[in-house]
């Protein structure tokens, strides 16, 4: 009984580390090879063409560049949203409930319903296709709010009210005792939030291909390159891509229990 | 001070209403505009969802593709929690590998997946490994190619699932399973009869959370199969939108999912109204 959980655990994990063993080998294999029939199951020869192939594409550069601008940009203006709505959550039920239903909503909505607006609004406002992904920023943000939100309030209740208000007797400003006194507390629970926004963002396709259609990130980027048979140069883009978001998963790993990742409270 | 501390939450509702609210309405004006004309209120854009057969087909797929991959997903990482709860060797690591799926950015998953199941990929070279036939994966339409959005969706979204009910599993105090066992229940009984009832609402909580997504599956039939492979509502309003710059189909197809959407989350958002409560 125990022998055969054992071999069934390992059949499983052997089977979902295929996806990512394969875009590894095929970033390192030559594209000939990549295209060879049978295909290889291990690199024949090894090569780091694909990767300077990448340096070397031009609009690769600045798809990784506009790709980090954004996820950095709705990190910030999803924690400046987020920071002060969670503390309020946390300590006024009336607030809280607003709050919890408008970004469960938001978490809901599908991406196309908003983003065919979305274009036609960012038009008229020229940052449709902004080199510098600024309608596509702000769109993140708004995908990216209950994953802090949800977090950062149960961060929040968990800090006692009364470390609070003692603060507040000691003649701190309501600003200071929240910097001074509650912010160091929750800071686990910002760096995990702050971390989770980021890939949110650096993961996100839908809205990155109606919004960015010839300033494009790497999602979109990916897409057209693995659609039209590019099978090295899009491994090596999506072995970068994968790299910062593999590494956050796995260092969030304790803290993604329930329904963190999925974006939800609890 | 009451209502100075309410302050707090205005930068957010004030986003809100700008990102939120306001493209929201925006989506249902111009799902009711005739964008040729450009009358306004019209249902020319509903006549064209309704006289065109890949609509049709979209709708039946928005249907079909959510309800067999969330319960896919729902049985697989049921399955998988329950043998990562035991005490294994390496479970830890054993954890971290089966979230890897989720870890990797739905695009890339997609782009391996493609490579996966062209006539030319792994899949193909395993079955003739095996001595099998290749087999023609994605044709457009055919079930076969629903299965496969179907299987590489849920191979996806599973960890989510799996990493809901494993909390749920923890939070299972070890006594009651214990006190099962001594009044002689044996595992699959303990399981049946004290694991299942109490991993219920985690259960119900992932169906929902897991249901709602669902209805919104656009990147795994698009990279995988086109626009006309296996199509939802989203990738035809993708469609109608890039191919044929028809904002209005766009957005009445977009206006017919978030109804869909808003009708089925009802449950979801009340069971939070009263958790919150």
């Amino acid at each position: 009984m125990r022998r055969t959980l054992v071999v069934v655990a390992l059949a499983l994990a052997g089977a979902d580390l295929v996806p990512l063993v394969l875009v590894v080998k095929q970033a390192v294999t030559p594209e000939r090879e990549s295209f060879a029939w049978p295909p290889t199951w291990l690199p024949g020869t090894l090569t780091a063409e694909n990767f300077r192939a990448v340096t070397a594409a031009v609009e690769l550069g600045r798809g990784f560049a506009l790709s980090a601008t954004v996820a950095a940009l709705t990190v910030a203006a999803t924690l400046a949203l987020v920071l002060p709505a969670a503390w309020l959550a946390a300590r006024r039920p009336r607030a809280d409930r607003r709050l919890d239903t408008v970004l469960t909503a938001a978490r809901l909505l599908p991406a196309i319903a908003l983003a065919v607006p979305l274009a036609t609004i960012f038009v008229a406002l020229g940052l449709y296709n902004h080199p510098a992904g600024i309608g596509l920023w702000l769109t993140h943000t708004l995908v990216a709010l209950p994953f802090a939100f949800f977090p950062l309030r149960a961060a929040f209740r968990a800090v006692p009210l009364e470390l609070e208000e003692a603060a507040l007797l000691d003649g701190a400003s309501p600003i200071g005792a929240f910097v001074r006194v509650t912010l160091p507390l929750v800071r686990p629970a910002l760096g995990a939030a702050a971390l989770l926004v980021f890939l949110v963002s650096w993961d996100e396709f839908a809205y990155a291909l109606l919004l960015q259609v010839t300033h494009r990130p790497l999602p979109p980027l990916l897409y057209y390159l693995a659609a039209f048979g590019h099978p090295g140069l899009a491994s090596a883009v999506a072995t970068i891509m994968l790299a910062p978001a593999v590494a956050v998963v796995i260092l969030l790993e304790p803290a993604l229990r329930g329904g963190v990742l999925a974006g939800s409270g609890r | 001070m009451r209502d100075r501390r309410a302050l707090l939450a205005a930068p957010l509702a004030g986003y809100l209403v700008l990102l939120l609210a306001y493209p929201t309405v925006f989506a249902v004006k111009l799902a009711f505009t005739d964008t040729v004309a450009g009358r306004f209120p019209s249902l020319a854009s509903f006549r064209v969802l309704a006289t065109d057969p890949l609509f049709r087909r979209a709708l039946v797929g928005n249907v079909v593709l959510p309800v067999c991959t969330v319960a896919l997903e729902l049985a697989t990482g049921l399955a998988m929690a329950l043998l990562l709860a035991a005490p294994l060797p390496a479970r830890r690591l054993l954890r971290a590998i089966v979230v890897l799926p989720f870890a990797l950015p739905e695009i890339v998953f997609l782009a391996i997946m493609r490579w996966v199941f062209t006539s030319r990929g792994y899949a193909n070279a395993a079955l003739a490994e095996l001595g099998l036939a290749p087999v023609d994966w994605l044709v457009p339409g055919r079930p076969l190619t629903y299965a496969v959005v179907v299987a590489v969706d849920a191979w996806h979204t599973t960890p989510i699932v799996f990493l809901m009910l494993l909390a749920a599993l923890a939070a299972i105090p070890d006594e009651i399973g214990e006190a099962a066992r001594l009044d002689g229940a044996g595992p699959v009984q303990r399981l049946v009869h004290v694991t299942l009832p109490l991993l219920r609402p985690a259960l119900a909580g992932a169906l929902l959370l897991r249901g709602v997504d669902a209805l919104r599956i656009f990147a795994t039939p698009l990279v995988l199969a086109g626009v006309e492979g296996a199509p939802v509502l989203s990738t035809y309003a993708y469609h109608q939108w890039s191919d044929y710059g028809d904002d209005g189909a766009a957005a009445a197809a977009g206006v017919v999912l978030a109804v869909a959407t808003v009708v089925l989350s009802l449950p979801l958002l009340r069971r939070r109204a009263e958790a919150v409560r």
